[in-house]
């Protein structure tokens, strides 16, 4: 692996960090207090810079760039405020990809495109009540009436639930069928007659970004929105997730190196018996243990996401780059209130809210419990 | 009509600077370098203008080692159409009247209807190359420049003094315009173009080729002011501050008598 970045992929680091520290920085603080999710900001201006389709090739409006620059990218945003991170994450991994992954070329024209260049939002609607790490669980049905299948039932923490302009939805396709069998994937619009929201979550941290209930009442959509073969939405699930555990392992590094940089910056300035306590051995200690965690997780990170662009297998390795980088931003932020001692308690300071996001990474896309479950059963077999 | 933008890569100011060796520049290893601000408002302007007229063709040149080239792939994406990279790892030792005259030499035959530059560079900051350029190329130069305007060959550019005040200074092209801070707002490169830039001509040329002339000063010392002291963090039960805040106000100044 080669352990340089191209000219193409610094340039995309240094102008989604100008772009996060100039534009979203200031507000995170503030977007948290007031679990506001700033469509403009978090979404829009992503559009425009051309982050919203970044993997995907430029006949469908994408960036054509590779994997290793969406994770770059989605680090960045991260490092200043986790909820844009995410929002991206769950835009392009798990609403755009699997269209780009396993859609007709029609599907692909219709909802790839405006979803690659940013005039639509994307999100991914697996969990239910029911079906949390079992996705076996999925309890909203799809029937077949003509030209139409018609939905009904429940998903919940759906992130961008509300916003987003585009839903891949699954459902149990075959009513006979048990476990993760007879599950479909289908694109739902938003505003189709039978289609509303429920619930808005509260949440303990990434509180700008919305996660919401979808709920599904004779839910019409026509046949063409089937997103591949009927039956397959287990498979297809399971390869978004892949896709986006390197997303949300990106989210989790930049929310760690945020913290770290803001610990360091700290522990320079702040004197307590006349010196830094940058000059005590027991916080060097911790700084040290930080920095070098996050330089590991960060190699995981890049090595899932280039193998992704690569076309080797990926799936172990974005498990892997997922569950270290997440418990890595929970030990990292942790250690960063540490260091800032009582002030890192307080929400004058950066790092209580990034502690506070850190604890997500660990949950969604696969709980870490999940990802040694991946990852033990590939490695076992 | 063709343009010129003339950048200069520096080192990001809040790096923390050591001297070389030989004491006369600063220590060029392990520093984190970008496009110098000025030049952005240049490249910025330079790229609004191609917009603007329906036929230009924007040349981006810098002078440098081979790293400069990162910075050129930027401003490829903000919107210039080719670069020339003139080729130097010890462009850092040139006066700004060896710069200067290296892009003259470029320039010389190719005709350009605008230049554009910064006003100075962030970690020289001579401020002389740009009139440099134009005085050797014998055309018009408006310096610090904070507006700008292009319609029918006439030229309209705002330049800000001191007070205050403003000036409008017409002139017709060709002519050479180094620009400002509060001259625009450069714009980030999209994602689309840094991959298109990587398409784009990037001509390598030696420096030798167009370095013709001796340089007419040196840098003969760089050095760190001395450290003042520092500030005065007075210690004890707020009583006592005051005493002793009001002590120094009288021993050391006039302001109580
Ligand atoms: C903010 C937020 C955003 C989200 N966004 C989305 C989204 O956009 N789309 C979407 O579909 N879902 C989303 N989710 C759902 C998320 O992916 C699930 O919450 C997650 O997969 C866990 O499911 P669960 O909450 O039902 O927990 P459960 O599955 O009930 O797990 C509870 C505990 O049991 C453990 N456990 C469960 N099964 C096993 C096992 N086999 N072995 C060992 N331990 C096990 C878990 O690790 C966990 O510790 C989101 C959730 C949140 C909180």
């Amino acid at each position: 692996m080669n352990f340089q970045l191209t000219e193409e992929q610094k340039l995309i680091r240094d102008t989604v960090r100008a772009f996060a520290e100039n534009e979203l920085a200031d507000g995170s603080k503030e977007r948290d207090e007031q679990e506001r999710f700033d469509r403009v900001l978090m979404f829009d201006k992503l559009g425009e810079l051309g982050l919203t389709g970044i993997i995907f090739p430029e006949e469908f409006g994408g960036a054509g760039a590779d994997y290793l620059s969406y994770a770059i990218a989605v680090e960045e945003l991260s490092r200043v405020c986790a909820s844009t991170g995410v929002t991206l994450s769950a835009h392009l991994s798990l609403g755009a990809n699997p269209i780009y992954l396993f859609g007709s070329e029609k599907q692909k024209q219709n909802y790839l495109t405006p979803l690659a260049e940013g005039s639509k939002m994307g999100a991914f609607g697996l969990t239910e009540p029911s079906a949390g790490s079992d996705a076996g669980g999925t309890r909203t049905f799809a029937l077949r009436d003509g030209d139409e299948w018609v939905l009904n039932g429940t998903k919940i923490f759906t992130t961008n639930g509300g916003e987003a302009e585009i839903y891949i939805i699954f459902a149990r396709s075959d009513k006979h069928a048990e476990k993760h069998h007879g599950i479909s994937a289908f694109i739902v619009e938003k505003e189709t007659p039978g289609f509303t929201f429920g619930k808005k979550e509260e949440k303990m941290g990434i509180r700008a970004s919305l996660t919401r209930e979808l709920v599904f009442e004779n839910c019409r959509i026509p046949i063409n929105n089937l997103l591949g073969p009927e039956g397959s939405g287990f498979k297809i699930a399971m390869k978004t997730l892949d896709g986006g555990r390197i997303g949300i392992a990106s989210q989790a590094l930049g929310i760690a190196q945020g913290a770290f940089d803001a610990a360091i910056s700290y522990a320079k300035e702040r004197k307590q018996f006349d010196q830094p306590i940058a000059g005590f051995q027991a916080v060097q200690f911790m700084l040290a243990d930080m920095a070098t965690q996050i330089e590991a997780a960060r190699l995981l990170v890049y090595q899932a996401a280039y193998r992704a662009s690569a076309g080797l297998s990926y799936s172990k390795e974005a498990a892997m780059a997922k569950l270290f980088a997440s418990e890595t931003a929970m030990q990292v932020t942790t250690k960063a209130v540490q260091v800032f001692g009582g002030y890192g308690y307080t929400r004058d300071y950066p790092v209580e809210r990034m502690m506070r996001d850190a604890k997500i990474t660990e949950l969604y896309e696969g709980t870490s419990e999940i990802q040694r479950v991946v990852i033990g059963s590939m490695i076992c077999r | 009509m063709k343009i010129l933008v003339c950048i200069k890569q520096v080192p990001d100011m809040e790096s923390k600077f050591k001297l070389n060796s030989e004491g006369n520049w600063y220590d060029n290893s392990d520093l984190a370098w970008r496009m110098n601000e000025y030049d952005e408002y240049a490249v910025e302007q330079a790229v609004q203008l191609k917009t603007q007229v329906d036929e230009a063709d924007l040349t981006v040149l810098s002078i440098g080692p081979d790293r400069v080239k990162e910075m050129m792939k930027k401003a490829l994406a903000m919107g210039c159409d080719r670069g020339a990279h003139i080729s130097d790892d010890d462009s850092f030792k040139k006066d700004p009247y060896e710069i200067a005259s290296i892009i003259a030499a470029f320039a010389k035959d190719k005709e350009f209807d605008l230049i554009f530059t910064g006003m100075q560079s962030q970690d020289r900051g001579s401020g002389q190359v740009g009139v440099l350029v134009a005085e050797t190329l014998g055309i018009p130069s408006i310096t610090t420049i904070v507006d700008f305007a292009f319609a029918a060959g006439q030229i309209t550019a705002k330049r800000e003094l001191e007070g205050g005040i403003k000036a409008l200074i017409k002139t017709t092209a060709p002519a050479l315009l180094t620009c400002q801070l509060g001259l625009n707002t450069p714009r980030y490169p999209t994602l689309p173009n840094i991959m298109k830039a990587k398409k784009k001509e990037l001509l390598s040329i030696p420096v030798a080729e167009l370095h013709k002339v001796a340089s007419k000063q040196e840098t003969a010392r760089m050095y760190f002011p001395e450290k003042r002291g520092g500030g005065l963090v007075l210690e004890g039960a707020v009583g006592n501050l005051a005493d002793q805040l009001i002590k120094i106000l009288k021993d050391k100044t006039g302001v109580l008598a």
